[in-house]
């Protein structure tokens, strides 16, 4: 047999589990770019970015979480990034009149990270299972939401306004350069042994409460930032549009690879899976297809990544991937 | 091995393992090797468990004297962790291995703070001490970046002994380490466990199913039955019909 792995060989060994997220992710951009290609051409490129960066942020945001295992889940990212939204333009923007990033960013984060706080609370000390106390702080920030602001109005500050135009990248590579920051501190490791096996991470004397509290943490940061880039996208503040971006991460990062039992996958998956969202919605509103069929889609698309991306099917195409070179 | 100047390294007071059973009291000194005896289930697991803060006793104190000097209580895990305590566990499978992470990053969870600065992870250093206990334990693997499911059982195992060791904790537990290896390998080790005892001053209980391990090892033998110590076997009385006795409930002086 051949020592050199065959191409899916090497691709699967570059993405892991987000290989499948990887390949779809190929194919759709090549529909996309052959159906529309003033919205894919490097012009183009900061606006469709901008289009797609609320739902790429929210999948980043949830990855923290879930990468710690033990159920971990923050359902109350999407209404979360409706809360910052409203904070932001109506709030800081609009009645205080602060339009400084250097305000409004540490203001954002600081509030993300007290979200994270109290779901981190919750979900490990109180120990309440998280997928009902992140139940329990998406009514509340949905409800927080809309009391604060029944319908939308307002403006954003430009900086925040370029965020779905040229500099629509810069929320995504800020999450990251947080991201690639972790990987040189212990927490990162902590995490992954947190879901690769609860017990053993306990064993292994890793203060399992508290790197939880801090996955949370992350993800409240994650989701702000997300906020923020909502705001941009929308331009004004509207207090609706949150809560159905949770759903759409958790599709997303289970499409990535990202798996939902913890230790497994990251957030170029995360990223992978929500830009094939994204780019289906594209394709599929490009030929005028009714939002029913939309959902019927993104659900059996789904269901189909998640077989694709279990360990058993996996192993096999891994076989298959050495074997057709030999 | 202890001379009468070691100082003390635990101190159990008055601990029950149970609410009938009767207390367990002992110290343990610096350099000590001490064995726990017992047939399966008769309270020297958990015993072992409570030394290191994952079992609570029904009642009882251990009190931990820390390299400083300092004396501080145990009473749960991450505590006697951080306070240079170590526990290797009998079942790799659910208490050990991290199995979606590498040989190196199973070898150095427990000792991801050290070595770098700033609080930042420093990977070369890591890599280097994995070398070392590498060699120390004649460790195979193909790569540390391997996954350690990959590996054999006894050199999972090795990777878990490595991590602790590479802690280099002032107290080392050791939950039946060398189950189910091969006799090479478990002199080997053997020789391993003298090592760090001769070398850092560690001080060592070791829980074992093989009498002829502790005979080896060990300069005095807990031995358990009925969740309590039942007899204690010092150095002068240390033969295996002293601990069979022991273990079958006799005190046979003979």
């Amino acid at each position: 047999m051949s020592t050199k792995p065959s191409f899916i060989g090497r691709f699967s060994g570059t993405f892991g589990t987000a290989t499948f997220a990887a390949l779809f992710f190929i194919v759709l951009l090549t529909i996309n770019i052959l159906l529309n290609p003033a919205r894919f051409s490097p012009s183009a490129l900061g606006v469709t970015i901008g289009l797609a960066a609320p739902l790429i942020l929210a999948a980043l945001a949830s990855t923290p979480v879930v990468l710690t295992g033990g159920g971990g889940i923050d359902l109350s990212v999407g209404p979360f990034m409706g809360l910052v939204n409203v904070i932001v333009v109506q709030y800081l923007f609009m009645n205080a009149g602060i339009s400084s990033p250097l305000l409004i960013i540490p203001a954002v984060i600081l509030i993300g990270l007290l979200s994270g706080l109290i779901n981190g609370f919750l979900a490990s000390v109180v120990r309440i299972q998280p997928i009902v106390a992140t139940l329990g702080t998406y009514l509340v920030y949905t409800g927080i939401t809309l009391w604060l602001m029944p319908a939308p109005a307002g403006d954003v500050p430009d900086w925040i306004g370029a965020f779905a135009r040229g500099a629509s990248i810069v929320p995504i590579l800020a999450v990251y350069a947080i991201w690639l920051g972790l990987r040189r501190l212990p927490l990162y490791d902590h995490l992954m042994a947190l879901g690769g096996d609860e017990r053993a991470a306990y064993t292994s004397g890793i203060p399992v409460t508290t790197v939880r509290i801090l996955a949370y943490m992350l993800t409240g940061v994650f989701a702000a930032i997300a906020g923020v880039s909502l705001s941009a996208l929308l331009g004004s503040a509207d207090p609706t549009v949150g809560p159905e971006f949770t759903l759409n991460a958790v599709a997303a990062i289970a499409l990535g690879g990202v798996s939902l039992a913890g230790g497994k996958g990251g957030l170029i998956g995360a990223t992978l899976g929500a830009l094939d969202i994204f780019l289906l919605q594209s394709i599929l509103t490009y030929f005028n297809v009714s939002t029913f069929i939309l959902q019927i889609a993104f659900g059996v698309i789904l269901v189909i990544a998640v077989i694709l991306n279990a360990t058993p099917v996996q192993n096999a195409l891994r076989r298959v991937g050495r074997s057709s070179h030999g | 091995m202890p001379t009468p100047e070691s100082p003390t390294v635990l101190r159990v007071h008055d601990l029950r393992l149970t609410p009938a059973a009767p207390l367990i009291n002992t110290t343990i000194t610096e350099g000590e090797i001490v064995g726990l005896a017992g047939l399966d289930g008769q309270g020297q697991e958990r015993f072992l468990e409570v030394l290191c803060g994952l079992d609570a006793p029904v009642s009882g104190r251990i009190e931990f004297i820390t390299a400083g000097g300092s004396t501080i209580e145990i009473k749960n895990f991450h505590g006697a962790v951080k306070a240079g305590v170590a526990y290797l566990p009998r079942n790799r499978k659910t208490q050990g291995i991290l199995p979606s992470l590498s040989v190196l990053d199973n070898f150095s969870v427990a000792t991801l703070d050290r070595g770098g600065r700033l609080g930042l992870i420093n990977k070369g250093a890591q890599r280097r001490r994995l070398d070392h206990y590498r060699d120390m334990l004649q460790m195979v693997f193909s790569a540390p970046s391997a996954r350690i499911t990959s590996l054999s059982g006894g050199n999972q195992q090795k990777v878990l002994l490595a991590r602790w060791l590479a802690a280099e904790p002032r107290l080392l537990l050791l939950n039946d380490p060398t189950r189910g290896v091969d006799l090479p390998t478990r002199l080997k080790l053997y020789d391993v466990f003298r090592q760090v005892v001769s070398a850092h001053k560690t001080t060592l209980v070791i829980l074992s199913t093989e009498i002829e391990e502790l005979l080896q090892l060990c300069g005095r033998v807990l031995v358990f039955r009925d969740q309590t110590v039942f007899t204690t076997v010092t150095a002068d009385q240390l033969r295996h019909a002293a601990i069979i006795a022991g273990i079958f409930g006799r005190h046979d002086e003979h």
